[in-house]
């Protein structure tokens, strides 16, 4: 074996030092026995909070709004709610969304499109009040609860979901005073107590009205992850 | 000319041994392969994350990969890799090179890389790394692990104290497959512990919840456990599972355990989940597995200085004492690149929380700790092969002149 080849030392220096750091990374102490094993606690962690439910437990009540740390105590993944599985629409794209959204895509030739889902605990503020700040974004009059209850339904997650369209000038609200006209809006709010889920396209009319059949491929590819 | 025939008997064995782990062939394959395992286990962490990809292409001994995506091959990992490499360097480049002056600069480089070769595995088999996070005023000596997670079954006071703790270990919690059930007992326990569904990244959802509906698993205190897809980011997973206590006699008791009913913040108490047998209240929980330092630490102050106008950190540090019996409290200042190592241990200002504090909020310091044994090998491994890779360039160097100066001699003449 000729290590003393300065290009074979060269080169196998190079491989040892790359991995050997690969393998240097940090591990934690390994514990290999199956069964159980005891030890006492100490001051600073033996006691626990003691609660009632499931849902304490679980943090769906009294969840604070950001249970998580800054730093890698952190667990940026608790409370978010599952992730969801679903069908992009030929022609879609996925877009940037925010903390609020859960999926947000945008569809026509400059994404002035966009289509989101969002989450909620609890019943999010109520099938009236939503369908009625929907309206008021695209200018048009209140509903009541007679009319909200007779709106039509169409299956989201395997239930029947309030479908909302409104024709009018939409104004995004949150601080935008800009108002788009000739605008429509398709939605879906799925409301319960435990969590309420909503859907909502926007767009130049012409642009939704066709693109309802690809809201429709969306909504219904709607589901809960499992990878 | 006959080819010599191989002697392959019993007797021979160790000399056919001694072939292969000299042979500069072995080496070339296992470069190769180590090339191979590079790039493959780099191009993964793209999809599967850097912890991942770490333990299953360099800390394994062998790993299918899937090459395209679709065709499927099995290579030896990188740890059997480095093995085999770290065998053939002390036989071939060590032990059978010839003792010369000549070789004395590549002796003394290849002892450096052998260094450099056990320092990663003292680090892979010893080295910990965990954090530490405290608001001003506590003490503590325990490490908490980033990623490990562990069940706990406690037996617990009426006021919610307890003084021990019966521990599913992280390693065996963490093998289980989500289609499997394991049995788990202890002699001081009057139940059985059964574990079954585990996933290392999961959410409980309320059936009631619109989402339940298309979501699989056992409904339990309405709540349904739905896997989720697996973190790039292996500490922000939240593992979950279904665990049912089996008592000698009676019904058993059934529960979803997950992470997210630990703690998020130092503040918080752990919430386990309760239940009585045999006039015994019983807590267990899926907690983040620890251990403890030699001393304790006590953060004094934390001090946090922001960008005028915006909340975003212009720098942090901490002020702490270090604790330990027998010795006088050490006031220290630990801050971003000025670590604190004692004992072993090396504590790096590393975080802070809760995540969007505003100016005059109580905020907590987080410390990684780390304790390596082998923490400063590799500078000691590129010193040791830098001095021995300039012994030999300088006595070819001299050799070279040498012969140059006798050549242009015997011209001469």
């Amino acid at each position: 074996m000729n290590f003393s080849s300065p290009v074979s030392f060269v080169t196998i220096t190079g491989a040892v030092t790359g991995l050997s750091l690969l393998l240097s990374g940090c591990s934690e102490p390994d514990a290999t026995s199956s069964e159980l094993t005891q030890r006492d606690l100490s001051a600073a962690e033996n006691t626990f909070k003691l609660v009632e439910t499931s849902a304490e437990r679980f943090r769906y009540e009294s969840r604070p709004s950001s249970p998580h740390a800054g730093g890698a105590a952190a667990a940026p993944g608790a409370g978010s709610g599952p992730s969801l599985a679903y069908t992009t629409p030929e022609g879609w794209s996925e877009k940037a969304g925010s903390s609020m959204r859960d999926v947000s895509l945008s569809f026509g030739e400059n994404g002035e499109g966009e289509c989101y889902v969002a989450r909620l605990p609890g019943a999010g503020g109520g099938l009236l009040a939503n369908v009625n700040r929907w309206r008021k974004q695209m200018g048009a009059d209140p509903l009541t609860q007679e009319e909200v209850d007779k709106l039509p339904t169409k299956l989201l997650f395997g239930q029947p979901a309030a479908y909302i369209t409104v024709d009018g000038n939409f104004s995004a609200g949150m601080g935008s005073t800009e108002t788009q006209s000739g605008y429509r809006l398709l939605g879906l709010i799925l409301a319960s107590d435990a969590g309420a889920v909503f859907v909502k396209m926007t767009g130049p009319g012409d642009l939704v009205s066709a693109n309802e059949s690809a809201f429709e491929t969306f909504t219904s590819s709607l589901d809960v992850s499992s990878n | 000319m006959a080819k010599k025939k191989t002697d392959w008997s019993p007797s021979n064995w160790p000399s056919l041994l001694f072939q292969l782990f000299t042979s500069f062939k072995l080496a070339t394959v296992v470069l190769i392969l180590l090339t191979l395992i590079t790039l493959f286990g780099t191009w993964a962490q793209v999809d599967i994350g850097l912890f991942a990809a770490k333990a299953k292409y360099f800390h394994s001994i062998y790993v299918q990969h899937d090459l395209f995506g679709r065709i499927p091959i099995v290579l030896p990992g990188g740890l059997l890799l480095m093995i085999v490499l770290f065998t053939n360097m002390i036989f071939g480049a060590i032990i059978k090179v010839r003792k010369r002056w000549r070789g004395a600069g590549m002796l003394i480089a290849h002892f450096g890389m052998l260094t450099l070769l056990a320092g990663g595995f003292v680090t892979k088999f010893y080295a910990t790394d965990g954090y530490m996070a405290m608001y001003p005023g506590m003490v503590s000596d325990r490490v908490e692990s980033y990623r490990k997670w562990q069940l706990e079954v406690i037996p617990l006071n009426e006021d919610g104290t307890a003084e021990k703790v019966w521990i599913l270990p992280s390693d065996e919690l963490q093998s289980i497959h989500s289609d499997e059930q394991r049995v788990y007992t202890t002699e001081s326990l009057p139940f059985e512990v059964v574990v079954n569904g585990y996933s290392g990244n999961a959410t409980p959802i309320p059936v009631a919840a619109p989402m339940a509906s298309s979501a699989n698993g056992k409904e339990i205190d309405g709540f349904k456990l739905v896997p989720q897809k697996l973190s790039k980011e292996a500490a922000q997973n939240l593992p979950g599972c279904y665990v049912e206590f089996r008592p000698t006699t009676g019904a058993p008791l059934e529960a979803i355990l997950w992470a997210g009913s630990f703690r998020f913040d130092p503040d918080e108490k752990p919430m386990p989940f309760q239940f009585e047998l045999e006039g015994q209240k019983y807590g267990a929980l899926l907690a983040k597995k620890s251990w403890t330092v030699p001393f304790e630490v006590q953060l004094d102050e934390f001090i946090f200085d922001r960008h005028p106008g915006i909340s975003m950190a212009r720098g942090y540090e901490s002020r702490v004492t270090r604790k330990e019996e027998g010795e006088p409290d050490k006031p220290l200042e630990i801050k971003m690149n000025e670590p604190m190592r004692y004992g072993g241990y090396t504590f790096f200002q590393e975080s802070f929380g809760p995540s969007g504090s505003q100016p005059g909020d109580r905020m907590f310091s987080q410390f990684a700790v780390a304790n390596n044994p082998a923490d400063q090998w590799p500078l000691y491994s590129l010193i040791v092969t830098g001095v021995g890779l300039a012994i030999h360039f300088l006595i070819m160097l001299i050799q070279f002149t040498t012969r140059s100066r006798k050549k242009q001699a015997a011209l001469n003449s």
